[in-house]
């Protein structure tokens, strides 16, 4: 049971708890009887740092199917994505200064894109059926003779519906464009293959994946033309492009995390499915209540609700102690509607109800079920207080 | 130690709207929706008395517990203690945080307009919808 005793939490789309496993291998890591020494010295007790450093890249690039120089060590998947765009827009500027993207992004990608506008770059934003899903032809039509770089999510964070990144990235790899993929949601619980995968940058965090918070990885492909300009300087490491001690205790927790993810993806995929089915199943019959992102080309482990006439935030307060999200949790303070729902067609009025429950290896059927009842609950109570008013 | 948005008694208020109540068949009766909310009051006037208040909302955990705040503060008291309603008071009472101080005036202006149906016509069911 992962919970403390006075919640029920089913926000993992948001963070996981760090796995035992992963904590052992971490905490013989900080004192002074263990490898605490800065793995860039040369000294005995800095190569054994290094050896830590240098064996949770290889359990990272073996569950990404990528080549350990291909990571760089970054503090978690913003700093990846701002890295990845940023970093290859500015490298590949002389070419041409047009991008691509999705206003269905997280704002660590859409962020950086509005903030390159700002210095000169041009940004096309494609917009997904109303499934949520981006359809190649449409990439391939928004493609021109200038552009540099497309920038597509794997997993959405709010809604889970899954982008075709084979056939996105093989319209950019044919164009001699660049393909980041921001897979924050899906690293270690979706088979990904960077060696098969035409993708050239790829960003990833490990607390969503039972890792430490403040780690994070860029893959950057060993290809031409694909490189990334540094956005921080100062001390050379990862080869100048990212440069600051490393930070081996989170590093080391990151590779036994990824170590852990790979041997139990399938399992955990199961376990996702039978809790995503059981929590729908239980609520669909709801009047107006309404599965944001559909129920095909979904990520089992998040499931985005919208119930029509209930207030979100008195929801998100009704529904305690069950710990769940509004829209995106780095966007919990915002009023506005989701632009990730209103992309797929949502109206304001639905996307401000939306819930996004999200399970983890933890949650239990139980959970579930208490969640059920919580949710129901709550719709009947604040329907009750409002009831009667026209909107 | 959490930084919890809502103070225990605004989570009171809203765990338990015990005004939330039918708003047919009151003496006096309003309802006014703006900045995203909707709120529906309902009185009930003996003589000179405000002798019963009922309460409809749709809106944030703030507006819910501000409404429901109002309707025990306000029974039991003189019609014309209505237009001494503040958003500013609950504001500071409850707390509710200043961002959410458009809604908070919502309710204010349905109070006041409650207060105003009365002195218009003092014992009769008038709708003001």
């Amino acid at each position: 049971m992962s919970n403390s005793s006075d919640i029920v939490y089913l926000d993992y789309a948001a963070s996981t708890p760090v796995d035992p496993r992963v904590i052992e291998v971490m905490t013989p890591l900080f004192g002074v009887d263990g490898d605490f020494a800065n793995p860039s010295s040369g000294h005995i007790a800095g190569r054994r740092s290094q050896g830590h450093v240098a064996r949770a890249a290889e359990q990272l690039a073996a569950l990404l199917g990528c080549s350990e120089r291909e990571l760089v060590w970054t503090s978690g998947a913003t700093e990846s994505d701002n890295l990845a765009i940023a970093g290859a827009a500015r490298y590949r500027a002389d070419r041409g200064r047009h991008l691509i993207t999705m206003p269905t992004e997280h704002k660590a990608v859409s962020d950086v894109f509005h903030a390159l506008a700002k210095q000169g770059f041009e940004v096309s934003w494609l917009h997904p059926a109303t499934s949520g899903v981006l359809d190649p032809a449409e990439l391939a039509a928004a493609i021109r003779p200038d552009t540099q770089l497309v920038s597509i999510m794997h997993v959405n964070n709010e809604t889970g519906v899954i982008q075709d990144i084979e056939a996105l990235g093989a319209v950019c790899r044919e164009r001699d464009v660049l393909f980041h993929v921001d897979a924050a949601q899906s690293v270690g619980k979706l088979p990904l293959d960077l060696a098969s995968l035409p993708v050239d940058l790829l960003s990833t965090t490990a607390h969503k994946v039972y890792g430490p918070k403040g780690i994070g990885a860029l893959y950057v492909a060993e290809r031409p033309g694909c490189h990334v300009e540094p956005l921080i300087h100062g001390g050379g490491q990862q080869g100048g492009r990212r440069p600051g001690t490393l930070a081996v205790p989170l590093i080391a927790g990151f590779g036994a995390a990824a170590n852990v993810a790979m041997s139990e993806m399938q399992e955990n995929h199961a376990h996702l499915r039978s809790l995503n089915d059981r929590l729908w199943q239980g609520i669909r019959d709801l009047d107006g209540v309404v599965r944001n992102g559909g129920e095909t080309s979904t990520f089992p482990g998040i499931l985005n609700v919208s119930i029509a006439d209930v207030e979100g935030e008195s929801l998100l307060l009704a529904l305690e102690p069950l710990c769940v999200a509004t829209g995106s949790a780095c966007n919990s303070t915002s009023s506005e509607p989701s632009p990730v729902l209103r992309a797929l067609g949502c109206s304001d009025l639905l996307a401000q109800s939306a819930i996004r429950f999200s399970f983890g290896r933890p949650t239990t059927a139980a959970e579930v079920d208490f969640a059920v009842d919580r949710y129901r609950e709550a719709v009947g109570r604040l329907r009750g207080i409002a009831r009667g008013l026209v909107a | 130690m959490t930084c919890d948005p809502y103070s225990a008694r605004v989570r009171e208020l809203f765990a338990g709207p015990d005004h939330a109540g039918d708003l047919e068949k009151a003496d006096l009766r309003v309802q006014i929706e703006e900045q995203g909310v909707r709120i529906g009051l309902a009185a009930d006037i003996d003589g000179d008395i405000i002798s019963g208040l009922r309460f409809r909302a749709w809106g944030c955990p703030h507006l819910i517990a501000a409404a429901e705040a109002f309707c025990r503060e306000f029974e039991g008291r003189p019609v014309s203690a209505l237009q001494a309603f503040s958003a500013a008071e609950i504001m500071q009472t409850l707390p509710v945080p200043r961002e959410k101080l458009g809604r908070i005036l919502v309710l204010e202006d349905a109070v006041r307009s409650l207060g105003q149906s009365a002195r218009v016509s003092p014992d009769s069911g008038k709708d003001t919808d």
